[in-house]
């Protein structure tokens, strides 16, 4: 009943903004271009922090848990102990029973993988330099999923049969090893080990190129290792794995978790500011856009005082005249806002195929709809004073002055 | 006993500004329904703020206003605009008609602040009533593409469309010229004929207001004379009008 007795203030609101061409395209523009702006930058620099995200731990464990006395032992910063504890050598650094760690956090439906590592520094030689190398032991296919190597490989097969390694780019460079050679690894106790290259893989980042991957039990057993170095993890939402990893770190007492957001705390600090930076902006584009709808609506209500007289002399009330100008507003801010989105897409869709960036853009429902829904708000709250002014406004004045 | 459809008891009205200026004193007049009433008085005597108070537009200082049975004394804004909306019609001087609307739209709009949507048969009424002011032809003209007459015609659909209990009429030929003027005045005349409309109007043609069933003369704020021109006949109340005296004198003790 109510809403219907309301059409005819949505009919007026309608014909003053259609027969006010120039004003109303001026301020829908002004709105449009502010959306548009505001959609973009914040698609542009979500898809730059979601690339900047992947290239830190995409293709890297998001916790890695480790033997507890790692990191104490690092905070302690003591070299001698490990000299007078070289009989407790291997039961200081690997954690023995990780079957059941790993088959634990794999019922964790937020835990999407969870491998066991086995770390260990080898030499390979070649002519007549000898190479030290990073040996990483993995298992398949969780252990090389976390690093994506099947993805990853340039040449060969990702594949961990027994006498099989992959190495990192720069190393088969550096080593002038092809996929079908084969070479030596030694250890520090001088044993040695006859492997093939099945394949190389590029994961892009600069100390990812230098590993030698093997199967994680040939690297155990070449270093004679009892247990593991490490258990990697990869959780379903990056985000989420500090918490995670307090949250297991309260009941696994043996071991000591660390989430990636702790080893990236400056990356992290980067992407806030650049995200609060944003925010500055669009506040200042939604505080911009209020400024000009409040002042084109304030003209136009001046400029329509005379219809306001007359409507108010022949029953409308105070209310629907003010209704008159926040349904102005909200005309004003929702044509303009559909039309930012589109000139954003549009920017989107330029910029994905006229540029070659090295990220994508992050379009979702919250960029689409935020800067919408911001000036919605803004419009209507802009318009409250010419509203406000326009249920003031008393008939008699204009009928008297004509 | 004629039907009184509007009155008034003491009314009064002071601007309130810098100086105050009173501009009615104790107003009494009575508005008989379905008759033709005409207002007149030199410029500057208080007939459109007279208007203006009868129309419910501007708030009396005091008194008391009767329409048709409901007592305005403390006008609430609100309220007022829905019962101006129901009961009265307005036909000014300067015809105020929307521009942004056609002419049709402009007649039909106290039925949208009514009520949203006209039902149907209201959309006929106004078309019928149009078609009897004679501007049907200008349906979906813009009212700016209209002449000041047709414009005024087009006003006046709109003050009658509604069907309202009063028409209030503030010399609304002053903005014309002579021809189209008197043939608006003889069309709201004969509306007022056919339809018993009751019309109160402000005029300072003394050819127009002898037309009138009633005149009151207003001067200097205060009614001067009543003429009951039905009952006089026309040539005594034209003597009358030229008779400067007042033959209504103000209550004791409020004389000037
Ligand atoms: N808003 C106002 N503030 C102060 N004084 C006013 C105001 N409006 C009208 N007046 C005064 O009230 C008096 C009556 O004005 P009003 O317009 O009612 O006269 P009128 O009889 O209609 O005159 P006219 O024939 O020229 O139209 C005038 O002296 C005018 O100056
Ligand atoms: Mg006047």
């Amino acid at each position: 009943m109510k809403s219907k007795k309301n059409r005819y203030e949505w009919m007026i609101a309608l014909r003053f903004l259609v027969k006010g061409k120039g004003q109303t395209l001026l301020i829908v523009l002004g709105i449009a271009v502010g959306v548009a702006v505001q959609f973009f930058l914040s698609s542009l620099i979500g898809g730059l922090q979601i690339s900047l995200i992947d290239n830190t731990v995409g293709s890297a464990p998001h916790i890695t848990i480790l033997p507890a006395d790692r990191a104490a032992r690092a905070a302690a910063g003591a070299g001698s102990a490990s000299d007078s504890g070289r009989a407790l050598h291997e039961e200081w650094t690997e954690i023995h029973s990780w079957q059941p760690y790993v088959n634990d956090l794999k019922q964790d439906a937020r835990v999407r993988r969870a491998a066991p590592v086995a770390n260990g520094s080898g030499f390979i030689e070649r002519g007549d330099s000898v190479v030290p190398v990073i040996v990483k032991g993995l298992t398949a296919p969780d252990g090389l999923d976390i690093y994506r190597i099947k993805e990853k490989t340039v040449a060969g097969i990702p594949e961990l049969s027994s006498d099989s390694a992959l190495l990192g780019r720069r190393l088969a460079e550096r080593l002038t090893l092809a996929v079908g050679d084969k070479f030596f690894l030694r250890n520090d106790r001088g044993d040695q080990v006859f492997l093939r290259v099945g394949g190389i893989f590029d994961l892009g980042a600069a100390a990812g190129n230098e590993l030698l991957v093997v199967a994680m039990d040939r690297v155990r057993s070449f270093f004679a290792m009892a247990g593991v170095s490490a258990i990697e993890v990869q959780v379903r939402d990056v985000f989420s794995a500090e918490t995670i990893a307090r949250e297991y770190g309260r009941q696994y007492r043996r071991v000591k978790l660390e989430s990636w957001q702790e080893k990236n705390r400056e990356l992290l600090t980067a992407l806030s500011s650049q995200s609060s930076s944003s925010v500055t902006i669009q506040l200042f584009v939604i505080i911009s856009i209020s400024l000009g709808i409040a002042s084109v609506l304030g003209i136009a209500a001046v400029q329509k005082q005379r219809q306001l007289g007359i409507l108010k002399a022949i029953g409308t009330t105070n209310r629907s005249a003010s209704r008159i100008f926040v349904i102005q507003g909200f005309l004003l801010g929702g044509v303009g806002s559909i039309l930012g989105v589109a000139f954003g897409l549009l920017m989107a869709f330029g910029f994905v195929s006229g540029t070659n960036a090295a990220f994508g853009l992050k379009i979702t429902a919250a960029t689409l709809v935020t800067p919408v829904v911001l000036a919605l708000l803004a419009s209507i709250i802009a318009s409250t004073i010419p509203a406000r002014k326009a249920a003031k406004l008393s008939p008699i004045e204009v009928i008297r002055n004509g | 006993m004629a039907d009184i459809v509007l009155r008034t008891r003491n009314l009064n009205k002071t601007y309130f500004g810098k100086v105050d200026t009173p501009v009615l004193f104790d107003v009494n007049i009575e508005i008989v329904r379905g008759a033709f009433t005409a207002l007149i008085g030199p410029s500057g005597s208080g007939k459109s703020t007279l208007l203006n108070c009868l129309g419910l537009l501007d708030p009396q200082t005091s008194g008391e206003i009767d329409f048709d049975g409901r007592i305005i004394d403390a006008p609430d804004v609100n309220e007022l605009a829905a019962f101006r909306n129901e009961n009265i019609g307005f036909i000014f001087q300067f015809h105020y008609l929307l521009p942004e609307f056609s002419a049709y739209e402009n007649v039909l709009l106290p039925f949208w602040i009514r009520q949203g949507r006209p039902a149907a048969e209201m959309e006929q009424e106004a078309l019928r009533v149009m078609k009897r002011i004679g501007v049907a032809q200008f349906r979906d003209k813009a009212v700016s593409e209209l002449s000041g007459g047709q414009q005024q015609r087009v006003a006046i659909a709109r003050a009658l469309v509604n069907r309202p209990k009063l028409i209030f009429a503030d010399e609304p030929t002053g903005n014309l010229d002579r021809e189209s003027g008197r043939s608006v005045l003889e069309l709201m005349a004969e509306l007022n004929r056919e339809s018993n409309i009751t019309l109160v109007m402000v005029t300072h043609d003394r050819e127009v207001a002898l037309q009138a069933d009633h005149i009151y003369e207003l001067v200097d704020g205060r009614i001067c004379k009543y003429l009951d021109v039905a009952k006089t006949g026309k040539a005594e109340a034209a003597r009358a009008i030229e008779d400067r005296s007042c033959t209504i004198k103000p209550p004791a003790g409020n004389g000037a």
